[in-house]
């Protein structure tokens, strides 16, 4: 799982009122290196939450990106450590967990386990 | 959806009469997808306090489906490539499944659904959700012809881990990525997707109302909801539930593919309707599919095919043994295939 993909997901559990952004525990981490495309780091920049990034990356033990995201044009150095951040460091093993709730979804080879148990719908 | 009926009541929609609709579960437990639903059977006939049971049948269906396409998806992937949907033909062309062509016409099937629901290049689709996305063929198709990002969810472990593998064997891993969710409680924020894309997956969800208000909720102010499912045919005016043979015939069909009750296209656009969505279209392409399943067949009767079957397993044999009865509930017009396609308000 990617911080892209993380940057989206939320605690669907019912009646949970803070359920994004859901804190990464990580157990195992892997760099994967992937093409840099321009164009589409632009129109992430513009979607991403980036606390949830900052704080994601921290906890895949990347902690290079600024406390604030700045504007693209302007630096080359920012432009891919929000590369690197967002897109080439994959959570294969970890749980994502509610910051409310405490309630983990796991994350196993790489794919995150969103299922809800009965009592939780 | 008729005024009696409230859709977030619903939980299968064959219509029935007031005074002799059965309870929500025992609507799932006709089709009995899963052998917990036995235990259900003679307990809740006229009872009225079903909730637990309903909900428990509904996790053993969930569970249900996870298994069967982990255990399925590999020998799917063998016949029908990557993209686990029917192909569109032009009627009544012959398929040969060894051509490529089965290929196309299952790229031809996307195109012309996004054309359907006038989803074209200008309309800037940045953020895609596949729900019930396979091993991700859709996902990664719309990936690269909109350079967007797509999500996929699905029940099975198995199939979003080979979904991860072939974006990554196809340079596609930035824009695509699959999760296990599930379609009826998906863990995104209202209003996040620019499509919201369901093909063939609509026929597992037990609760379609439910189902639909998810595809809603997900969709952008402004975004497209396309669903392209199998249904059955439309009732007439007047008709309240289909007839018992057409009944009996989906319910065989049902328990090897572990699905619950099966509802009409008519069903999806009330549905819609209820929930104020605009532009909102259906057609029935039952006629485009049909070549397909004779294709399939005759590829599980060569001896590849039926070396392959055997190594698979019992679900997939079944599986096979079925679509027979597919061909049949086709020909006897109780069988649909159909695309809704509609539009979330800005």
């Amino acid at each position: 799982m990617r911080l892209i993909v993380h940057n989206m997901l939320t605690c669907n559990v019912k009646g949970v009122v803070n359920k994004f952004p859901l804190k990464i525990v990580a157990e195992k981490v892997v760099k994967k290196e992937v093409d840099f495309n321009l164009d589409f780091l632009w129109h992430m920049l513009a979607k991403i939450e980036w606390k949830a990034l900052v704080d994601g990356a921290r906890s895949l033990g990347y902690s290079e990106l600024p406390d604030h995201a700045e504007a693209l044009e302007s630096n080359e150095s920012f432009l891919k450590k929000f590369h690197h951040a967002l897109l080439e460091l994959h959570l294969e093993e970890g749980s994502l967990v509610c910051k409310e709730t405490g309630r983990k979804f796991p994350v196993k080879k790489g794919v995150p386990n969103m299922l809800l148990h009965e009592d939780e719908v | 959806m008729k005024a009696t009926l409230a859709p977030s009541s619903l939980i299968s929609l064959p219509r029935q009469k007031a005074s002799s609709l059965r309870s929500p579960s025992l609507l799932i437990n006709s089709q009995r997808p899963s052998s917990a639903l036995m235990t259900t059977k003679t307990a809740s006939r006229g009872s009225v306090a079903v909730t637990a049971a309903a909900t428990s049948s509904v996790e053993a269906l969930r569970e249900g489906i996870a298994e069967f396409y982990n255990e399925t998806s590999g020998l799917w992937e063998e016949i029908w490539g990557d993209h686990m949907h029917h192909g569109f033909y032009d009627p009544d062309s012959s398929v040969q499944l060894s051509d490529s062509g089965h290929r196309e016409a299952q790229i031809r099937m996307i195109e012309e659904s996004l054309r359907f629901a006038g989803v074209t290049e200008e309309k800037k689709i940045k953020r895609v959700v596949d729900v019930g996305c396979g091993i991700g063929g859709s996902s990664r198709y719309i990936a690269s012809k909109f350079g967007a990002e797509c999500i996929g969810i699905t029940l099975s472990p198995v199939q979003a881990k080979r979904a991860n593998d072939l974006a990554a064997a196809q340079s596609l891993s930035q824009k695509v990525s699959f999760q296990v969710a599930d379609a009826l409680e998906q863990p995104f924020e209202d209003g996040t997707f620019d499509l919201v894309w369901s093909m063939e997956s609509g026929e597992h969800m037990p609760d379609k109302a439910k189902f639909v208000k998810e595809l809603v909720r997900v969709a952008a102010p402004g975004g497209r909801i396309i669903i392209v499912t199998w249904c059955h045919r439309n009732l007439s005016q007047g008709e309240e539930s289909l007839q018992p043979w057409e009944q009996n015939l989906l319910d065989r069909i049902c328990k090897t593919f572990y699905l619950p009750a099966w509802c009409s296209t008519s069903d999806y656009v009330d549905l819609l309707q209820s929930l104020s969505l605009q532009d909102i279209k259906c057609a029935d392409w039952s006629e485009n599919v049909a070549p397909f399943w004779p294709a399939v067949i005759r590829t599980a009767l060569t001896w590849k095919g039926l070396v392959s079957l055997l190594r698979s397993g019992m679900k997939s044999i079944k599986g096979a043994l079925t679509m027979p009865l597919m061909i049949e509930g086709y020909k006897k017009g109780v069988i649909k295939f159909g695309i809704i396609t509609c539009q979330k308000p800005l």
